[in-house]
Parts: C-alpha cells; sequence; structure tokens
C-alpha cells in the first residue's frame, strides 16, 4: 500500500527538515572524519603545514596494536554482560511500573532517576561506593568483613572491575530502557485485558498472551540500544576505572578494563594522534553496524514467530 | 485474599530494593551540605551544618565564571527548542516513510538508524570545521549560536526519535487513515490530526528520554558553544569544579542537585499527564 | 489538537527570534587567555577585572578542568577548528610546543626573560613564560617524624629510607598511622608513577639539566644498575604504602591519608598546599629527597611545568605581551600570583612569599641550589600514560614481581617507539 509516490511532494516536505539536520550535522562531519582516518590529520596547527595521504597506514597499525585488539574482546564481554542485565532489570522494574502496585508511580520516576546523573560523577559516585562505602560496610558487620579486606577491592581486580562497570551501567541505563518497555505495555489498549478478561483468562494467561508479545515488540529497540550504547560506553569507563587495572597480554602490560571508546580517546588525545583514533573508531563503527545488523535481523525473526 | 498478601510483599521488596537503588543519591544529598575536605573524607556522616548547603548554592549561584543563571535559562531554551524539534519532526519523516514502500524510503530509514552507531568521536572534530567552512563560506552563523546547538541536537537525536515512532506508527491501522481521506482531509491534516495525537505516549517517552540527554550532555555544547562564550549551559559552567588536581567536591554535588531538582519536578508534572493521556488515548 | 499547534507555532517564532539574534561574538578590543588550572579561576578572573581597569583593556579568562572530560589541549583544539584560538595559552613541554609550533611567538626580547632561569626555550630562543614554579619529593610530617625518632635531614638515599620506613613501620600503632607512605599507583593516577617517580630514574642524583640517562633510554640503552637500584626504592614505596589507596586510591584519597595524618610521607608536590589548606593541616612538613639510589642525593625535583605562551596570529599581541609584563612587574600582579594564587613565582625580582609549608620547602632547597630537573616530558605522554604505567601498575598489585618490572621497563625503553 504505498500511500506516497516517491515523487510526492508532501513525502519529501515531511522528510525535508530531519534530512536537513541529518545531513548538515552527522552525514557530512562523518564521511569527512572517514576521509581523515587515511590521512596523518591531527586538528591544530601542524595541519596547516599539509595533510598527508597515509592510506591504509592508521588501520594496519591499529590491527597490530595489542591494546586495541584487548579492547575489542574486552569491550565485547561487557556488552553481553550488560545487555542481558539491563534489559531483565528492566523488564522486571516495567511490570512493576504498569502493575496494580500502590506505590508504582513512585517507582517510575525512582527508577528513571539514575540517568539524570551525568556519566562522569556517576563514576566518581560509584568509585566512592566500591572503594570506601562497601569496605566500611565490612568493617561494620562482622560476618561480611571480607569487604573491608583491601585485597577484595572491586576496582582492584579486572574482572571484579568489569562487574563493577555493568552495575553502574545498568543503574544509569536500566531506567531509560525501562521507560521503553512502559511505552510498548501501556500501548496496549484495555479493552485487550477486559477482553481476555471477560473470555476467563487467568493473569499468567493474560501475560503471556498479551503483554509478552507486546513486549516483544520493544525488543528489536532495546536490544539494538543497550547493545549500541553498552560498545559505546565512555563516561562511566573513565571515571569509574579510568581504564582499570593494568594485565598483561600479547606480552605488554596494558589497562585491564579498558573498552573501546576510551581507547580510541587515548590514542587521539593523549597519543597526539587524532588520524589513528579516527581510524579506530571508523573501525569501531563497522563493527557495531555488523553487530547491529546481526541482532535486529535476529529479532525481526523472532517478532515474527511470535 | 491471598493475592492481597502476595500484593503486599511485593510491595515491600519494591520499595526496599526502591530505596537501595537510590542510595546514591543519599550520598549526594548529604554530601552537597558538607565543605570540600569532609566530603572526600568523611562521606558517610551527616553534615554538621545543614546551612552550608544554602551556602554552597549560593557560590554557585553567584560565582561570575559559573554564571549560574543565564546557563540556566539558556540550558532551558536549549533543551525545551531541540525538544520540540525532535519530536514534530522525526514523527513526520517517520510516518511518510513508514506508509511509503519503497527502496528510497527504506534507504533513508536505515541510514537513520544506522547513524545511532556511530561514535561522537568521529564526528566530533569535522563538525566543528564543517560549521566553520560553512559560516566561511554562506555567512550562516551556526558556532556559538542557539541555532548551531539546537540544529546538532536534532541532527543526533533525530534517529532514536525516528526509529521509535517508526516502530509505534506501523502499529497504527491504516484504516483510520483511509477513513479520514474519504472524508476530504488532505495528507497533512491526516498526519496532524489523527496520527500526531495517538503518538502522545511516544511524543512522552521522546521527551523525556531526550531531555534528559540535552540537558546533563557535556561533549556537544563544548564543541559548537565553546567554553566560556556568551551562550553557557549548565554542565559546561559547572565543568570547572573537576579541576586536575583539586575537585570541588562539595559544589559538584551541590550542582548536581541544583540541575536535578527543577528536572525532578518537571518530570513529576509530565508523568501526570503522560498518565492522563493513556487513559484517554484507551478510552477512544 | 489546535492548542498543541498554536503552542508550537509560538515557540517556533520564539525559537526564530532567538537565532536572528545569534550575533558573532562582538570582538572585544580585549584578549583571551586560556588555562588549566580552574582551582585559580576566580582569583585570575578577579586580577583580570583589576588589569583590565588599570590597563584599559578588556581581558576574558578561560580555566577548562583538567579531569571534567576534556583538557586544555582537547579544548585548544576544538577552539582552533573553530577559529578561535586565544591570544595566550598554555603549553606544558616540548610535546605541547611541536604541535603548535607554528602558532608561537618568540618572546626572547621581553623584560621578564631576564629574571627567571626556567623560562621555556627551544634553540636558544625563548616561548614560554613559566606560570610557577613547582616541586616534589617526600613531603614529610614534621610531628610523626621526631616522634618516631626519625631525622629528616638524613633522608637523602635508599639505605637510610629503608631504615626510617622500617622503622616508622614498627611503630605504626603508637603513631596512630594506616601505613608509612601515602602513594598511589592506580589506573587515574598514572602520573604519580609514570611521571613523576620516573623521573627519579631519569635525573635523581644527576646535575641540574643532564640529560645523559635520558638520552641513553631514548636510543635504548638501558643502564640496568640504576634501573635495579630504581626498582628497589619502587619496591619499597610499594610495600610500606597504604594498599588500598595504592591500588584503587584517587587523588583525594592519597593526599587525604597524608592530611589526617595516617601517612607520615606522601608522594606529590608543592600544588597539594591547597588541600592541605582546605583539610586544615596545619603539622609542620617539608620536603625530603628522593632515596631512589644508594648514594646520596640531597637534592628536590624543581622545575615550572607549564608556560604561557602568545598566540602568533593574535590581532592584540602587544596588549598580550603586556599582560604577562605587568604579571611580573606590578604589585598587582606579583600578589596574584603569590598571595593569592598561592604560587612560587618563577622571577628572581619577586619576593613575596607564599603562605603554603611545602612551597616554602620548595623555595629553600631552590635557593639552596640543591635542584634536580623534571626530565619525565623528554618520552611523550603516550608512551608514559601507555606503556610505562600500567607496568607500575601491575608491579603495584603484585601481578608482576621486581625482576620482571625491570625486565618490563627494559622491554619497553629497547621497544619504544616514540
Amino acid at each position: 500500500m504505498n500511500r506516497f509516490h516517491r515523487n510526492n511532494v508532501t513525502f519529501w516536505v515531511f522528510l525535508a527538515p530531519v534530512l536537513f539536520a541529518f545531513v548538515m550535522v552527522v552525514a557530512i562531519p562523518f564521511v569527512i572524519g572517514g576521509f581523515y582516518s587515511f590521512t596523518d590529520w591531527n586538528a591544530t596547527a601542524r595541519a596547516g603545514q599539509g595533510l598527508k595521504f597515509v592510506g591504509l597506514h592508521n588501520f594496519t597499525r591499529s590491527f597490530q596494536d595489542p591494546s586495541f585488539l584487548y579492547s575489542f574482546i574486552i569491550t565485547t564481554i561487557y556488552t553481553l554482560v550488560n545487555v542481558v542485565v539491563i534489559n531483565v532489570l528492566a523488564i522486571v522494574l516495567a511490570l512493576a511500573v504498569t502493575s496494580k502496585l500502590r506505590f508504582r508511580n513512585l517507582y517510575r520516576m525512582g527508577f528513571f532517576v539514575p540517568y539524570l546523573i551525568g556519566g562522569l560523577i556517576l563514576g566518581y559516585l560509584w568509585q566512592f561506593v566500591f572503594n570506601n562505602a562497601i569496605p566500611a560496610i565490612g568493617n561494620a558487620l562482622p560476618f561480611l568483613s571480607t569487604l573491608a579486606n583491601p585485597e577484595n577491592l572491586m576496582l582492584r581486580h579486572v574482572d571484579t572491575s568489569i562487574i563493577a562497570l555493568v552495575i553502574v551501567g545498568s543503574w544509569q541505563y536500566a531506567g531509560y530502557i525501562m521507560m521503553i518497555y512502559v511505552a510498548a505495555i501501556e500501548g496496549v489498549p484495555t479493552e485487550l485485558y477486559e477482553a481476555a478478561q471477560i473470555d476467563g483468562a487467568s493473569g499468567w494467561q493474560k501475560f503471556r498472551g498479551i503483554t509478552v508479545p507486546m513486549i516483544a515488540q520493544a525488543f528489536t529497540i532495546t536490544m539494538f540500544l543497550t547493545l549500541v550504547n553498552s560498545f559505546k560506553q565512555f563516561d562511566v569507563n573513565y571515571s569509574l576505572t579510568a581504564g582499570g587495572p593494568a594485565t598483561s597480554f600479547m606480552g605488554k602490560s596494558i589497562y585491564g578494563t579498558e573498552l573501546l571508546a576510551m581507547n580510541i580517546y587515548k590514542v587521539a588525545f593523549v597519543g597526539n594522534d587524532l588520524a589513528a583514533g579516527q581510524a579506530r573508531a571508523v573501525v569501531f563503527f563497522v563493527v557495531i553496524v555488523v553487530f547491529s545488523l546481526v541482532q535486529v535481523s535476529i529479532n525481526k525473526k523472532k517478532e515474527l514467530e511470535l | 485474599m491471598k493475592s492481597n498478601k502476595r500484593l503486599y510483599i511485593l510491595e515491600f521488596f519494591m520499595l526496599a530494593f526502591l530505596v537501595v537503588y537510590l542510595y546514591p543519591f543519599v550520598i549526594v544529598f548529604i554530601n552537597s551540605a558538607k565543605d570540600a575536605f569532609s566530603v572526600t573524607q568523611y562521606p558517610m556522616r551527616l553534615p554538621e551544618k545543614w546551612s552550608q548547603l544554602f551556602v554552597n548554592m549560593e557560590s554557585i549561584w553567584t560565582s561570575r565564571n559559573v554564571r549560574y543563571s543565564s546557563s540556566f535559562f539558556s540550558s532551558l531554551i536549549i533543551t525545551a527548542l531541540s525538544l520540540v524539534f525532535v519530536t514534530i519532526f522525526p514523527a513526520m519523516g517517520a510516518w511518510v516513510l513508514v506508509r511509503t514502500k519503497t527502496k528510497t524510503s527504506q534507504f533513508i530509514f536505515l541510514i537513520f538508524v544506522a547513524a545511532m552507531v556511530i561514535p561522537f568521536q568521529i564526528v566530533m572534530f569535522p563538525l566543528v570545521a564543517w560549521f566553520r567552512t560553512v559560516f566561511q563560506v554562506t555567512g550562516l552563523r551556526l558556532l556559538r549560536t542557539y541555532f548551531g546547538i539546537v540544529l546538532a541536537y536534532l541532527g543526533f537525536g533525530l534517529s532514536l526519535s525516528v526509529f521509535v515512532y517508526h516502530g509505534f506508527i506501523k502499529n497504527i491501522p491504516f484504516e483510520l487513515e483511509e477513513a479520514s481521506i474519504i472524508d476530504g482531509c488532505k495528507l497533512p491534516e491526516v498526519f496532524f490530526r489523527i496520527i500526531f495525537p495517538l503518538l502522545t505516549p511516544v511524543h512522552a517517552t521522546i521527551g523525556i528520554l531526550h531531555g534528559m540527554w540535552i540537558w546533563n550532555d557535556f561533549l556537544l555544547p563544548l564543541l559548537v558553544l565553546g567554553k566560556g562564550n556568551r551562550i553557557q549551559t549548565l554542565p559546561l559552567a559547572v565543568a570547572n569544579f573537576a579541576g586536575a588536581y583539586v575537585k570541588q567536591w562539595d559544589l559538584i554535588l551541590t550542582a548536581i542537585l541544583m540541575a536535578m531538582i527543577p528536572v525532578l519536578i518537571l518530570f513529576f508534572i509530565a508523568q501526570k499527564r503522560i498518565v492522563k493521556g493513556m487513559v484517554a488515548g484507551s478510552i477512544k | 489538537m489546535r492548542k498543541i499547534g498554536v503552542a508550537a507555532l509560538v515557540l517556533l517564532m520564539i525559537g526564530a527570534v532567538v537565532f536572528a539574534s545569534g550575533r558573532p561574538e562582538t570582538g572585544r578590543d580585549g584578549i583571551t587567555l586560556m588555562q588549566n588550572k580552574p582551582e585559580i579561576d576566580a582569583m585570575l578572573q578577579d586580577y583580570g577585572q583589576v588589569w583590565s581597569d588599570s590597563s584599559g583593556i578588556g581581558i576574558t579568562i578561560k580555566s577548562v578542568g583538567g579531569s571534567s572530560g576534556t583538557s586544555l589541549g582537547q579544548q585548544l583544539r576544538a577552539d582552533y577548528t573553530a577559529g578561535e584560538m586565544p591570544d595566550i595559552f598554555i603549553i606544558a613541554g616540548i610535546e605541547d610546543y611541536r604541535e603548535w609550533e607554528s602558532l608561537i611567538l618568540d618572546l626572547s626580547g621581553e623584560k621578564w626573560v631576564a629574571d627567571t632561569s626556567v623560562a621555556f626555550t627551544v634553540d636558544g630562543k625563548v616561548y614560554g613564560f613559566p606560570v610557577a614554579i613547582e616541586g616534589w619529593g617526600m613531603a614529610y610530617n614534621g610531628d610523626i617524624l621526631k616522634a618516631a625518632g626519625v631525622d629528616p635531614a638524613s633522608l637523602t638515599s635508599y639505605g637510610a629510607y629503608k631504615t626510617a620506613f622500617q622503622k616508622i613501620d614498627g611503630m605504626k600503632d603508637k603513631l596512630g598511622l594506616d601505613s608509612v607512605v601515602s602513594m598511589a599507583a592506580s589506573a587515574d593516577m598514572g602520573w604519580v608513577t609514570a611521571h613523576h617517580n620516573f623521573n627519579s630514574l631519569l635525573s635523581n642524583g644527576l646535575p641540574y639539566g643532564d640529560m645523559s640517562v635520558v638520552k641513553d633510554l631514548q636510543n635504548g640503552k638501558v643502564d640496568q644498575n640504576r634501573l635495579q637500584q630504581y626498582a628497589d626504592w619502587v619496591e619499597l614505596l610499594f610495600t610500606y604504602a597504604d594498599q588500598t589507596v595504592l591500588t584503587t586510591g584517587n587523588y583525594d584519597a592519597q593526599v587525604g591519608a597524608f592530611a589526617t595524618e595516617k601517612a607520615a610521607f606522601l608522594h606529590q608536590g608543592n600544588w597539594v598546599d591547597p588541600n592541605m589548606d582546605a583539610a586544615g593541616a596545619t603539622f609542620p612538613m617539608a620536603f625530603a629527597p628522593h632515596g631512589s639510589l644508594k648514594q646520596v642525593t640531597d637534592g628536590i625535583f624543581v622545575s615550572a611545568p607549564s608556560f604561557y605562551v602568545i598566540n602568533a596570529e593574535s590581532k592584540n599581541v602587544a596588549a598580550a605581551k603586556q599582560f604577562l609584563n605587568d604579571m611580573v612587574y606590578t604589585n598587582a600582579g606579583q600578589n596574584f600570583m603569590v598571595k593569592e594564587a598561592g604560587m612560587l613565582p618563577a622571577f628572581s625580582n619577586i619576593t613575596l612569599k607564599p603562605a603554603g609549608q611545602l612551597s616554602q620547602s620548595v623555595q629553600k632547597w631552590s635557593s639552596a641550589g640543591k635542584v634536580y630537573s623534571w626530565n619525565q616530558y623528554q618520552f611523550s605522554g603516550e608512551f608514559r600514560d601507555q606503556v610505562l604505567a600500567p607496568i607500575y601498575n601491575q608491579f603495584a598489585t603484585k601481578q608482576i614481581s621486581k625482576s620482571e618490572f625491570v625486565q618490563a621497563m627494559t622491554r619497553a625503553f629497547e621497544n619504544r617507539k616514540n
């Protein structure tokens, strides 16, 4: 059912504002940025001395760098865990908020509110929780005294630091995702529930038959968002662990919780090599696109099944 | 009766969970009423003088470098304008994309969504360079203006908006629109009279999601508005509190508190309207 | 429905009005200064106002924080791309200089050049105005050392420190300490180990300005003897440090431990004076040398870490030059530098003394000529932060042993690319 012929005026007029903004703000800078990754650009006075085309040099160098490869691995692990945790938490919260619980409006606001604190300050706050508050609890409660041992600090080891990152990332983001599930659940016309009630369906049957398919549609959106945002995580990484405890990889001493975005940042700004940073960012982009295409197609198939 | 008891137990657990969940805010709150050193050394203790909170608030409000009142106002304008555009325009675009099944429309939709994946680092500097080039070539000022930053927020925010609107518009029965056309409505009327009101829950959701992002955003204003220039947003203004060696925690936390409160109030008001919208929509 | 339409229209109109009023920044007939110490921003703004009033030239001060997600370098790049390079900005060393080389003005003919020995020079030409003198050594708590019977004047070699640390460690409970030394090696404190502590390897015990060790290391030649002694020193510090602060503590935690007298020594520099002040720490404190060698190394590390430079393409070079001059030669300027901002001035004509104890200690060592240079900036930021810092971190968290630490450091220098 084609409402609009491609040349229809309304089609283009309605699209014009977003197309303009998109081209001006995203598309053109992206292409320029992509171009820079093939050069030795540095956005400073040195650039005034001419731009040199270096071909794939930035890319090959990135793939030879152990810290870049390690970042890939650790970011993938982090993303997988984060996606699961955030979505499970968000669904549970969304159900609570749309249920008959008395304080559900309070919950809606309360669980969303963590998103209000910006990522950087969030990291510093939670750094305090992991480094000071938890040991303090360990000191106060004897049966939890292992918490007070400096050897057991979560941010001291790479694996528990990743868990810490997931905790903070979920805390910040679950409310955001919850809102999307809530919108999906509340989009269900109440007549559907009433009809099912009249037909004698139980609570569980109503849930499975009506609510779950509704949530499943939101799934594609939420999976995509959590996947992409986890992969792009920077703020919390920077402030909570700053790359975290060091570890050995491929014979080199590198930072153990340095996610990809942070690795790119360090190459670009600490290493003063913006072009190399751009190249890595382009690789980063391609990888996320591949991952999300896979995810979306899987979700679409499931959606049809439901 | 059994379901009632279950409900009470559930309620209890949820409340307890909420309290634990929000504990970091308690930390923010009690520490905003302390001086810098006490914050870092004795963060768990209750403040000695709650009046310190007002002292901190006053230093932030009157700080010449922060220019709190004007930054607050600027943040408000930017957020409000951006929200208007990042709901209306993407909704319009999403609608025509949904109702057109051509290769072009699918391609455009995919491009919009794919853009969500772009890490900001790739476009950061090229954006500034490009905006500057536009000014040099056409005289249109984008950097350091409201127009530029709102355009930037529309550009970066439309991906999510189009994505979400697309998903919801797909579920609106086509017959609804056909009926109104038979009644003699022209196409734009169909959108604004029929579709747009039905999207109220989505407007609210997108408004809240993007509103939070824009209100707290630091990087984009840093690049487009620049630091220390005429138009500053709140996150830009308070960024100075965290230096390399000396972090003025008392001011940072107080500033967080001050930034949160208007948002919470708005959220609370908005919530009631969302619920009203839901109920009205479902009755129809 | 129509109400929403009307409301939207109204907003759009407001929007249009606001947009139209996007006048360009009125290029004030003044100058812009960008610096990276937000903690002195308020004082600098005040001084800027005073200077404006007396000179008749407007000045805009922009302070960029070091850890709020953006650094001065980043901000400069962004502003340069936007076509708004400040008239005066800050560089930290040769790396920064190379980046902005084509924009930095030669200031060799300025009056203040003659009154300082630490101006930033390249190939004999002066380019940078030293913002302040800074120094570090092992800061110690005079009261605690006295109570422990340790004479700070004796702390000049590895052996002396080892004895002192062992002694104090044995008396921890009696002295009310958590640890002997407050040292940090976590990921975001990599600058304490890979910048400052690393410098001991480069310049401790050598004449001021001596680059022999630096040159050797840059060529991949590692003096194992010197490195081994240095590793012993690092091990000593790590062993007697508070493990929580060492592995996960941030700046506030590290400095706070010393300020609240939970540690007898602090591995930081005189920039912590404001922190001490905020903490109300009034116990006697001063610097002692680093004990990174078996031989006696009687001096601390003193230099000027950052410099004001003038943008050669500025439209107001004369005003910018005047601003820098006035800071050195007017009472208001001197007062700002020393009394308000608490910095140690780099100019010999200034007689004011800063209030902080550690700054005064630096001044004492400096006047006595017992100083060693800051050489860590001869190695790139990337090398120090991404290659060396993780090695220190692994050593601090006991993932690698001392011999592995030595091997890793040696390999790092031999394989260094930049």
